[in-house]
């Protein structure tokens, strides 16, 4: 029996045990992704991470799930209960529906959905009803503000989003995700399609609250946003809903863009070596969003939102529509290819130039190279 | 702490910049040991300070300092620490208060810096400053009415300070 | 009786909205240290802001009125504790010019070298939690940590204690410093400089962090005075206004420095003006290390108890934060009859709500940063 036939025949047995692989899955991979990212960004930061919790520290997650567990679970008295109660619920929930969705190997998967990309988009959107509720539900104006503020920056990132993937779709020309990764046998979607990859993890980003978008968790200034109010096991919740949300992303991004199972070599060599191949791809898109977490400062709100909706959303939709012109008149890949690398050196160049172009910063008084005394 | 005006060679050359610059202003000189001190009365101080810091040559743009003494049978005293960017001298001004009537005019409409200053005075002495935008308690409760700071509140003696209302800021009972 | 501002219809809105007080507690992440503000915000915007202080009131004057002049000094290292020694340095040297006690060379120059080494340890917290305010995630307070942890290895050598070193007296320094401290710490020196080229690269040139910063509440030098500005403060916004060079005390005069000034005094100058004056105190213990004579450290013929005869002075210092200014009035005996410090934080602090209104809340939280205050000089 492949693992494409449903188990022992029956499709509703078949479902509920790959679900159940699915969670079981998930769970062991969160647990060390936040293992993973404080030993990362511990290194990065010039110091050690977990050590103490079994050998370099690998069962500090196992400590904390532990010690989530047993606290107790309190609810504010001007909280809302219902509402209070079910946001965790309702931000977890779309996280697992994406996962089911995705492809894992060749036939690992929940449900190869042939409107896989579009399911996708669609149970997104789900994930900011939670985080509303969540803020509005706490009695809590730290919580409003994040809530708030997260849910203006989810809603709008989603249309470049949206509209970069629409862009690659439309080049691989179908919506099933199985579909696309084999149409990567020779080439990942990254090489002819870069600045969709870019916009596609400029947004993914922005959807994950992960710096330098992270305002609504903005730990310094309203220490933790639109959960402040929650502890213990729904707090956990809602970490389990970011890092699971993290390897959905991460997968998602190395089935559309990386060639996912496929590339390379990955019908001849068996479901082991695709399996490893997933997981590699979304750990190295995985490992790039830590790198970028502990070194950017956090964009504020007006910043976040005006690079969205003048800067990304105009990219996004310039490539959809260059996109759709080279197959409206079925140009040469290659030539696309092209387009899409000069679109990405452009944007890139005209970030660099932004960045570099302030008159004040080249001569700063007192620059500690060349610290002078003006005269009074 | 000298009380007579030295002689007039051993003034100090700030005090008779300010006297010949601000005639109409009574004051009395001495030296401490770091600045000149100028001891003027409360009705005179806005005078004074207006001039200091309006006039040219003075030019004492900076409030530094404002301290708030408790000197028994004396009275409160408060002592004001100018400074001039422009000329680069110093100044100390003193005004002592009679015992009773510790008022004193307020200058927070010619330096800002001196807002918190005063609040600062206000609570900890007992001196009361006339014209103070905001004259509320700053590092103590909102509602002390007692002044840590004067003599008369010994620091050995544990004492109930919660809730004693002393009178009218300025004057304890 | 309320202590909350009241609430307020927004004016001039088509929508029937109420402006949001947001309590910035005095137990925050981001307040460095027990201070409490409260925001009245309108959606994002700051409409109000109302600082509370006290919370860490110690009552330091008081007590310095009931203790000896050498008891007293054990308070004051705690008013600025995040550099002690500059405290000490301050209360010390006031006392001792109050009295009239005359300082060995060397004493001065360990002094010098030690409160250098204190405000370099200052302005690497200020660079390293001001990372962390903008939301660098703690890369910046770790790669700061480093360097103030080597520095504390070297205070505590000398004095025995990180924090709250207790090292000067009246008349001079404890001890002498060990041996081989040169060695160590031209080594912390270096370290130093890497440490701020680590910090320079990870901050300064950051598109981000400068977005953030460039341009926010800037304050000309004429609002800076009338404030009541010193330090850092005052020279961000352009005058070159140190009292180490304008009032000089103990061996200032023969050290080499420069004054790093900023343009337009906003939040990004503050950062750049107080990076640029690690560099400058870096000099200078340098050339404490190369010219300190030998000889004693502590004056000779000191009485056990001090007795100062009748006479006030001010002694003003430039503290990390800016002016940190004693004024003591003796009238014999051996306890003060006042002691009052200057705090620089405490003026620094007082214009929050002029330039934090019409920002963001998140800006009103970089602007607080910026202002780098320690409570425990502003209540003290």
């Amino acid at each position: 029996m492949t693992f494409g036939d449903a188990f022992f025949g029956l499709s509703w047995l078949d479902a509920i045990i790959r679900v159940l692989i699915i969670v079981g899955a998930m769970t062991v991979v969160v647990v060390y992704l936040t293992w993973g990212e404080r030993k990362v960004i511990a290194r990065f930061q010039m110091r050690l991470g977990p050590t103490r919790t079994g050998p370099v520290g690998l069962l500090q997650g196992v400590a904390d799930a532990l010690k989530l567990l047993s606290k107790e679970d309190l609810r504010p008295r001007n909280a809302d209960r219902w509402v209070f109660e079910f946001a965790p619920y309702l931000t977890f929930i779309p996280v697992f529906l994406v996962l089911v969705a995705l492809p894992f190997a060749r036939d690992w998967g929940v449900r190869n959905l042939a409107l896989g990309m579009f399911f996708v988009f669609a149970v997104l959107g789900l994930n900011i009803v939670g985080v509303l509720m969540a803020g509005l539900g706490s009695g809590n104006k730290y919580a409003l503000l994040g809530g708030v503020r997260a849910a203006a920056q989810m809603i709008s990132y989603e249309i470049p989003l949206v509209v970069a993937l629409l862009a690659v779709a439309m080049v691989a020309g179908t919506l099933d995700l199985n579909a696309i990764v084999l149409q990567q046998a020779d080439r990942p979607f990254v090489l002819i399609q870069p600045l969709a990859f870019v916009i596609f993890f400029t947004a993914m980003l922005s959807e994950l609250h992960r710096a330098p978008f992270d305002i609504p968790v903005a730990e310094s200034e309203i220490v933790g946003g639109y959960f402040v109010e929650y502890s213990g096991i729904r707090w956990s919740m809602f970490q389990l809903a970011e890092y699971a949300s993290l390897w959905a992303f991460s997968i998602f991004g190395s089935v559309v863009f990386l060639g996912g199972w496929e590339f390379p070599m990955g019908l001849e060599w068996g479901w082991g070596w695709q399996l490893a191949l997933t997981f590699i791809k979304s750990f190295i898109i995985i490992g790039l969003i830590f790198w970028v977490r502990v070194t950017l400062p956090r964009l504020r709100v007006d910043q976040l939102m005006s690079f969205c909706w003048k800067v990304l959303i105009e990219v996004s939709f310039v490539l959809l529509l260059v996109n759709g012109l080279f197959l409206v008149y079925e140009w040469p890949e290659e030539l696309l290819a092209l387009a899409n690398w000069a679109g990405t050196f452009v944007l890139l160049g005209a970030v660099y130039l932004h960045a570099t172009r302030k008159p004040e910063r080249k001569n700063l008084v007192g620059s500690y190279k060349h610290a002078e005394v003006p005269t009074p | 702490m000298s009380d007579e005006e030295q002689s007039v060679e051993a003034e100090p050359a700030i005090a008779t910049l300010v006297r010949g610059r601000l005639p109409d202003v009574p004051f009395e000189a001495s030296k401490t040991k770091s600045y000149a001190d100028l001891r003027i009365a409360p009705g005179h101080f806005l005078a004074l300070v207006t001039g200091l810091r309006d006039d040219d040559e003075l030019a004492f743009d900076l409030l530094r300092n404002i301290v708030s003494l408790d000197m028994e049978d004396e009275g409160l005293w408060a002592k004001y620490h100018f400074y001039s960017f422009k000329h680069g001298h110093a100044l100390q001004v003193t005004v002592p208060t009679p015992p009773g009537a510790p008022t004193i005019p307020s200058l927070t409409a010619l330096y800002p810096a001196a807002n918190w200053h005063e609040r600062e005075a206000a609570e900890m002495m007992g001196l009361v400053f006339e014209g103070h935008p905001d004259p509320r308690n700053l590092l103590l409760e909102e509602d002390l009415r007692i002044h840590p700071l004067r003599k008369a509140h010994p620091l050995q003696k544990a004492e109930i300070l919660q809730g004693i209302e002393d009178g009218p800021p300025g004057v304890e009972v | 009786m309320s202590v909350w501002p009241e609430e307020r219809v927004t004016p001039n809105s088509d929508l029937d909205t109420v402006d949001m007080t947001v309590n910035v507690g005095p137990q925050h992440p981001a307040t460095h240290g027990v201070f409490r503000m409260v925001l009245t915000v309108d959606g994002e915007r700051v409409v109000d802001c109302e600082p509370y202080i006290g919370y860490l009131h110690r009552g330091l004057e008081k007590l310095s009125e009931n203790a000896d002049y050498r008891q007293a000094m054990g308070w004051w290292d705690r008013t600025d504790y995040l550099a002690g020694m500059c405290c000490e340095g301050a209360y010390v040297m006031a006392v001792e010019k109050l009295a009239g006690i005359e300082v060995p060379e060397r004493a001065e120059y360990i002094r010098v070298l030690m409160m250098e080494l204190s405000r370099i340890n200052s302005h690497f917290m200020f660079l390293g939690a001001f990372g962390a305010d903008v939301g660098s995630f703690g890369t910046s307070f770790t790669y700061a940590w480093r360097e103030r942890e080597r520095i504390y290895d070297l205070i505590e050598e000398v004095s025995g204690d990180r924090m709250f070193p207790t090292y000067f007296r009246i008349g001079g320094i404890t001890m002498d410093l060990p041996e081989n401290f040169e060695s160590r710490c031209r080594w912390v020196l270096g370290s130093i400089r890497q440490g701020l080229e680590d910090l320079d690269g990870l901050l300064t040139g950051n598109e981000i962090f400068v977005e953030r910063c460039q341009g926010l509440a800037p304050v000309t030098p004429e609002q800076a005075i009338a404030w009541g500005f010193t330090g850092p403060m005052l020279r961000a916004t352009g005058v070159p206004w140190d009292i180490r060079k304008a009032e000089p005390y103990s061996v200032y005069p023969q050290m080499n420095f420069e004054i790093p000034t900023g343009h337009q005094g906003d939040v990004f100058d503050r950062f750049h003006v107080r990076l640029a004056e690690v560099y400058q105190s870096a000099r200078i213990i340098e050339q404490c290390l190369d010219e300190m004579p030998a000889g004693r450290v502590l004056a000779p013929k000191l009485a056990k108890t001090l007795r100062i005869d009748d006479g006030e002075l001010y002694m003003p210092t430039e503290g990390t934060k800016g002016e940190y200014g004693v004024y003591l009035m003796a009238r014999g005996g051996t306890q003060a009859y006042r002691a009052k410090l200057r705090a620089p934080s405490f003026s620094n602090l007082s214009p929050l709500k002029e330039l934090v209104v019409g920002t963001y809340v998140a800006d009103a939280i970089v602007i607080l940063g910026s202002l780098d205050i320690v409570l425990g000089e502003v209540d003290k």
